[in-house]
């Protein structure tokens, strides 16, 4: 499994780095207007084709490509219940502080846990490639802290269960 | 501290309080103080017609008829008996203690004052423990609304007694982390066999109560136990009902504590990811910006 | 081997030298337009011209008469000419209603293109009874943004680069204001707006700047597909396109009749030639990255860059090269487009970085340009 991994993240890895050649572009329909165009997919001919990396079944990514603008959406590995749950919460933790987070876009898109939404104005005002480097240890760390989630809330719950049945 | 306390610590400390002062010859003081507990219980303390020498502990529970069904009167008399007086408005249960008269085994009084939940909840379980204790089966389940929409079922049989108890969870969230501690419940049974046989049934309720309204639902679980004999000898059985009485709260507890660690991990982690967005932002150079001390000098990092 | 100027950390849109270089002119990524003056080794800034609403996109310096053209994402484009000292605007009437994106002064500075996200470009030229600029607009075949102009040397002929994949050269021919033009290898009909040529390297990509080289007869244009592509009006239009696996180049111009320097996301100019059979190939990269010194840190620095970053190695993140990000723009700074000795680059990182060839060849074993 784990010999996947680092493949899978520089395939990403590459494609974000390729993706994100992005220009300040104004609106050609709207007048003084400079809007994301993977967002408002106006014209057709200022859309890269998509491009989705898959690990495997669960575990892929989505990347969006346009003139000014890219969308870089994870569906994260949910192997339970108990960590649908993790996941589910920690992306809408995370979500709800997205202006902090400035890339990170509010709803993410169908079928994916997280998107990322990275215009011209944020890869002008910060270094692209550590932009790049934010993302995949993004993908790295979320894995791993779900699962570690996932084993305390379950060293929990039988600490919990043997002393109490430990008192009988 | 990973178990509940059976206690009511706050009534045990201040009666003790009042006790000790008292003793030592010191005034009393005025008290009139609402306490909550788990499971919508209430307690008052209170001085009756301002009198300062007397404290009145009061309790009240919503179920309080419930169990009058299944003799907690009676319990309460035999534990109560010199402090019992006739119920305050609106709650069940009053005790009355003289401060002028201080027991000469206050300490244990105290300790009984904080058991005043406790109790009341014992007479269902003491009464179905005798039933099996005696042999007598066929007795009509008891049916204890312990919660607006929670309901506690106890039986006994032949054999053994069984506990039920319905709970609901608020949230999806909470039904199948609930659902992961009850799965440790059941395993960790293993490792101990003095104890008893805990099951979980999520959305349905448990065969014995099939055909009776229990409710159904996505959210609502089953969590019942099976004692047998040596759970209810005269020995072991105010331990299991300590135990049994305070479960529920007990898992809604570590339900939430769970909760409440995921979030303050996820916090620490989203702060963390922001630090290494933060990497990705270039560094204004400080050498470059003047800086103004406040008497107006102006000095340039070096 | 470089100079590089430091402008601060927001990008410089795109900069522009006046005649004889010892001035710049640039935008700070806003609405305004700054002038500064060398000295010594530092910039002072001499002037702010104010006037566009929003972002600027694109400025044009005159060397011979002075003038400064700037357009804007606010649909304006104003001619700024020195009078008493100062910087005088006139607004011109470009009739777009979408963003200009590029502008560019034609060689013999009596006209001057503006493209524009309205799918057109307006060539402007001045008239005297009015005392102001006028347009012509050019719309046809071009079906989405201009991105990119660039005047052919006989002052006629323009290219033009657009986001629907192609570049395309146009008569730019004002019969109004100058004689009929001769014959060029690119056609001979040339009355206003005649599309003399399109071109599209097959896949397509954005075209991001288009450059005719000094004698005209060479085009050449980058693409967002990460290619570079020359056509050659004087063999009959051949196609040359090179591809590699480097980031989309933004920007080129000719450094001599068979050499180009490309700029682009990659933060590093690359120098391309034509070889003697007309071949176009890669040779170099122009920045070779350099370890730097490690800095001293102060203690303040780590212990902020701990709080803020989650990590104590402050400067490990800084690329090696000159600049920190995409470079926008490159331009001749000394010599002309067929004997260039020093370049200019630009970029989104804030820096202007000035390449001396002579240096480079010096460091770059084996670099000898053609």
């Amino acid at each position: 499994m784990a010999a996947t991994l680092q493949p899978y993240l520089t395939a990403v890895k590459n494609t974000l780095t390729a993706a994100m050649c992005l220009q300040n572009f104004e609106s050609q329909v709207v007048e003084r207007h400079n809007k994301p165009e993977v967002e408002v997919r106006s014209s057709k001919e200022l859309l890269l084709i998509p491009v989705v990396i898959s690990r495997n079944e669960k575990e892929k990514v989505l990347i969006e490509s346009s003139i000014n603008s890219l969308r870089i959406s994870i569906a994260v590995k949910q192997a339970d219940e108990i960590e649908k749950i993790l996941c589910h919460k920690f992306m809408r933790f995370m979500m709800m502080r997205a202006e902090n987070f400035v890339v990170l876009r509010r709803k993410p898109v169908k079928g994916y846990d997280i998107s990322f939404l990275i215009t011209n104005f944020h890869t002008e005002q910060m270094y692209k490639h550590k932009l790049v480097d934010f993302i995949i240890h993004f993908m790295e760390e979320i894995d791993k802290e779900i699962s570690d989630m996932k084993i305390s809330v379950n060293s929990r719950a039988r600490i919990c269960a043997e002393e109490f049945l430990k008192n009988f | 501290m990973i178990l509940l306390e059976f206690h009511n610590r706050i009534v045990e400390e201040t009666l003790g309080q009042k006790f000790k002062n008292a003793l030592e010859g010191g005034k009393p003081d005025a008290i009139d103080i609402t306490i909550a507990d788990f499971d919508g219980v209430l307690y008052h303390m209170s001085n009756p017609n301002d009198d300062k020498s007397k404290v009145m502990v009061s309790i009240s529970l919503k179920f309080y008829k419930d169990l009058q069904e299944h003799g907690a009167d009676d319990l309460i008399k035999r534990e109560y008996a010199d402090f019992l007086s006739s119920p305050e408005e609106g709650y069940s249960v009053s005790l009355l203690y003289d401060l002028d008269k201080v027991p000469a085994n206050h300490e244990e009084v105290v300790k009984k004052a904080g058991l005043l939940k406790r109790n009341c909840f014992a007479s269902v379980f003491e009464k179905y423990f005798e039933f099996q204790a005696k042999g007598e089966s066929g007795h009509k389940r008891a049916i204890i609304h312990y919660r607006d929409d929670e309901t506690m079922y106890v039986a006994s049989q032949k054999d053994r007694v069984t506990v039920i108890f319905s709970t609901v969870f608020k949230d999806n969230d909470d039904v199948i982390i609930g659902k992961l501690f009850m799965q440790e419940f059941k395993e960790g049974r293993r490792k101990f066999n003095q104890a008893p046989q805990v099951l979980f049934s999520h959305r349905e309720p448990p065969q014995e109560l099939q055909n009776t309204d229990a409710a159904t639902g996505d959210n609502i679980g089953y969590i019942t136990f099976v004692l047998f004999p040596r759970h209810i000898s005269a020995t072991a059985k105010d331990n299991t009902i300590n135990l049994i009485h305070t479960l529920r709260d007990y898992l809604h507890y570590h339900i939430k504590c769970s909760k409440a660690y995921i979030h303050s991990r996820m916090r620490a982690k989203t702060s963390a990811f922001l630090k290494v967005l933060n990497r990705a932002r270039p560094e204004v150079d400080a050498a470059k910006k003047e800086k103004k001390t406040i008497s107006g000098q102006t000095f340039r990092a070096k | 081997m470089a100079e590089k100027h430091s402008f601060g950390v927001t990008p410089i849109t795109c900069h522009t030298w006046n005649g004889d270089r010892s001035q710049v002119c640039l935008s700070l990524n806003n609405s305004d337009v700054k002038i500064y003056k060398k000295n010594g080794q530092s910039w002072a800034e001499t002037a702010t011209l104010v006037e566009h609403g929003q972002r600027v996109t694109s400025i044009d310096w005159a060397p011979q008469t002075n003038r400064i053209v700037t357009c804007g994402a606010d649909r304006n484009a104003y001619v700024w000419s020195m009078v008493e000292g100062k910087w005088k605007p006139s607004l011109v009437l470009l009739r777009i209603n979408r963003s200009a994106t590029f502008v560019q002064f034609s060689p013999k500075e009596n006209k001057f293109a503006v493209g524009s996200g309205a799918r057109l470009i307006s060539i402007c030229y001045f008239e005297s009874e009015n005392n102001w600029w006028v347009s012509k607009h050019i719309k046809k075949p071009i079906r989405s943004t201009v991105s990119c102009l660039d005047w052919h040397p006989n002052n006629i002929l323009l290219a033009a680069g657009s986001t629907d994949f192609k570049a395309r050269v146009f008569s730019a021919y004002i019969k109004d204001v100058e004689e009929k033009p001769s014959p060029t290898s690119w056609g001979s009909k040339m009355t206003f707006g005649n599309l003399m040529a399109e071109f599209s390297n097959g896949e397509g990509g954005w075209v991001h700047s288009v450059a005719f080289s000094a004698s005209g007869d060479k085009l050449a244009w980058t693409g967002h597909d990460s290619s570079l592509s020359v056509a050659n009006a004087a063999s009959g239009q051949t196609l040359n396109v090179v591809k590699g696996n480097f980031l989309p180049l933004f920007s080129t111009t000719w450094v001599t009749e068979n050499s180009l320097v490309v700029v682009g996301f990659d933060c590093v100019p690359k120098l391309f030639s034509l070889d003697d059979r007309g071949a176009l190939t890669f040779i170099s990269d122009l920045d070779q990255p350099k370890e730097k010194e490690s800095q001293k840190s102060s203690a303040r620095a780590i212990f902020q860059s701990r709080d803020q970053k989650d990590t104590t190695e402050i400067f490990s993140y800084e690329l090696k090269t000159q600049h920190q990000n995409t470079i926008t723009q490159v331009s001749v700074y000394s010599g002309t487009r067929s004997n260039c000795s020093k370049f200019s680059t630009s970029g989104v990182d804030g820096n202007i970085v000035v390449w001396d060839f002579k240096s480079l060849e010096g460091s770059i074993g084996g670099l000898r340009i053609k």
